[in-house]
């Protein structure tokens, strides 16, 4: 019974975590309709610039979070446009290239991680790294619940900006239906690159985070796009507010199947069950995909 | 749809000769080495065209074309090993029975769906193959699974060469000179009017994705018997496809020669990578670089620069045709 309360909570705690960037891949979703395959890209850069941050500055790894935002949210800032262009293009099949664009943008930050930090695992470390927290007869990582705290402010702060502000109602605006939006005096295309910076800064925090709970290389970013790709399916494309469900649902999953029949089936596991839902019930079980 | 072809299309047919002639006298004029390059070669212009078939004249991009071609080389290897000792011709339409089944598992419910939704379907059910011969017994796990050797480099060669020759004809036939053709095309340019006029879309997209994940597989068979072992990551692995959609991509979607010259392009590029610095993640990086290059600045390709000049000489003409009316250039 310990053992079952223990991997709930795990599963939990980690399932906050993917939460944080599942949110902001459905939104840069809704506003760009761009699948971004990158998504496990921008996990991993956040994960090693903590690493760089305690290996070379000496620093506590939880000092990368807002500096992952600053200097991913940049660079997202900067790819944008590029996405937007190629989705509202007018070649035969944009949605296509724009995913080919997202798809071509994860394999070269996949190939150009693998060559400049080789395949080492790197490990982000923290005043907490190695504490752990007991609430009465479970015994969890001190890590996994800051991190898990940080990841709600995160999500708290994205929500308080989407629904308190009037920028953020010009986001959800484009996100239900971009023409009117248009109408409405919204800069489409200004607005998409600030999306898609704003989902890479806090993919990448998201990234400092997971990277101080496991330990990060270039090629668990593949695993990233999965989860993303997972609670994008259970939840439907674009759906912000399933999204936080699925994810926790995703994060209890792997924990169970890690515990209970053994980490390597944990993938396959996940893998069966999006496959299941998108054949049983495609448009996410809350059937609320776009 | 003339029977006799016009002067275009017969000199299309004379270059396809020409091809032909070349490609069968090769084995007798080049030593093993280069011989298994050009193995390769067909292999990836093969594979690359029946990615082409999905993604250039439907408009459904497949991020699994992999796990078709894992599959045609698990089966044949499977089944000519010990408890079974299947001759290898016997083992390719095992395979594409399988093949064909999987396809039509996956597709049925995701192609009614946009193509966002595809793309994951496929790309999850690749990496869902990989994580599954990894684990299980029956595959060799991740250690793999041997074939028996058969050491005879032309017998591939042409293996791989008629394979490519029959896909390549096929897309041709099918894709190029059909009703069906017309179908695929009229519903990729915008789907809601081809159903509109009639025609089965579920349908056709299904015909034709399972077309491309058998002709996949048949390539996977030979390959598994040409390189005498296999393991996950070399038949299921993520970079088979990335390479495909590269080669496309590079040689012009939903062209037929487009995948012919990006597959051979890219391949050669690939050896000599590999010649130089060895296997290499360097390799992934530029495989990317080439996805966002061309999508931003090359987005019909090759094939797409050649028909692209060649209507800029006609629109020239044309322009010169309408002006001379209005007095012509100064």
């Amino acid at each position: 019974m310990d053992l079952f309360l223990q991997t709930l909570l795990n599963g939990l705690l980690i399932g906050g975590v993917i939460a944080t960037f599942t949110i902001a891949f459905q939104l840069a979703f809704g506003v760009l309709h761009v699948i971004d395959f990158a998504v496990g890209g921008w996990v991993v850069l956040g994960g090693y610039l903590g690493y760089y941050i305690t290996a070379w500055l000496g620093l506590d790894g939880f000092i990368a979070i807002p500096l992952a935002f600053v200097v991913f949210g940049a660079l997202g800032y900067l790819i944008g446009p590029m996405l937007y262009n190629v989705r509202n293009s007018r070649t035969a099949r944009p949605e296509l290239m724009a995913l080919a664009l997202s798809f071509g943008l994860f394999t070269l930050l996949r190939g150009g991680m693998l060559t400049a930090w080789g395949f080492n695992t790197r490990n982000v470390t923290t005043t907490l790294s190695g504490e752990s927290l007991a609430i009465g007869p479970v015994t969890v990582p001190l890590i996994r619940v800051v991190a898990a705290v940080f990841a709600a402010a995160i999500a708290g702060g994205l929500f308080l900006f989407l629904y308190r502000t009037r920028y953020g109602l010009a986001i959800r605006a484009t996100a239900e239906n971009r023409h009117n939006a248009a109408l409405m005096g919204v800069n489409i295309g200004r607005l998409s690159a600030n999306v898609y910076g704003l989902y890479a800064g806090i993919t990448a925090m998201a990234g400092v985070l997971m990277g101080a709970i496991y330990s990060v290389n270039p090629e668990v970013g593949l695993r990233y796009t999965l989860f993303a790709f997972f609670v994008a399916v259970l939840a439907g494309l674009g759906s912000v507010e399933g999204a936080l469900m699925a994810a926790l649902l995703l994060g209890v999953i792997e924990a169970f199947v890690s515990t209970y029949v053994g980490s390597s089936y944990s993938l396959l596991a996940i893998f069966t069950t999006l496959f299941l839902v998108l054949l049983i019930s495609p448009r996410g079980i809350l059937r609320r995909g776009l | 749809m003339a029977l006799l072809p016009t002067n275009r299309q017969w000199r299309g047919l004379v270059l396809f000769a020409i091809i032909i002639v070349v490609l069968g006298v090769l084995p007798w004029t080049v030593n093993n080495y280069w011989l298994r390059i050009a193995t390769g070669a067909l292999m990836w212009a093969g594979l690359a065209c029946s990615w082409n078939m999905l993604g250039g004249y439907a408009g459904y991009i497949n991020f699994g074309q992999s796990a078709f071609f894992g599959l045609g080389a698990y089966v044949t290897a499977f089944l000519m090993d010990d408890p079974f000792g299947l001759p290898f011709s016997a083992t390719i339409p095992a395979g594409m029975v399988v093949t064909a089944l999987c396809a039509v598992i996956i597709g049925a419910p995701t192609l009614r769906l946009r193509g966002a939704y595809f793309a994951i379907a496929t790309w999850a059910f690749a990496e869902v193959l990989i994580q599954f011969a990894s684990a299980v017994d029956f595959t060799g796990g991740i250690g793999g699974i041997g074939l028996p050797p058969y050491l005879n480099e032309r017998f591939f060669y042409f293996a791989m060469f008629g394979t490519a020759a029959l896909t390549y004809f096929l897309t041709w036939a099918l894709f190029e000179r059909s009703r069906f053709g017309l179908k695929v095309k009229a519903l990729r340019d915008h789907e809601p009017a081809a159903e509109a006029m009639g025609i089965n879309t579920a349908m056709v997209k299904l015909q034709t994705f399972v077309l491309s994940a058998v002709t996949a597989s048949v390539f996977g068979a030979i390959f598994a018997y040409w390189v005498t072992f296999i393991n996950p990551k070399s038949v299921f692995g993520g970079d088979i496809t990335d390479q495909m959609v590269v080669m496309v991509l590079l040689g012009g979607l939903g062209t037929l020669w487009g995948p012919a010259i990006g597959g051979v392009v890219l391949f050669v590029v690939n050896r000599l990578i590999w010649m130089y610095w060895g296997d290499t993640a360097f390799y992934i990086a530029i495989l990317g670089t080439a996805i966002v290059l061309v999508v931003l600045f090359l987005p019909n390709g090759i094939a797409g620069l050649f028909a692209r000049r060649k209507n800029d000489a006609l629109d020239k003409v044309l322009d010169k045709l309408a002006g001379s009316g209005e007095g012509g250039h100064p």
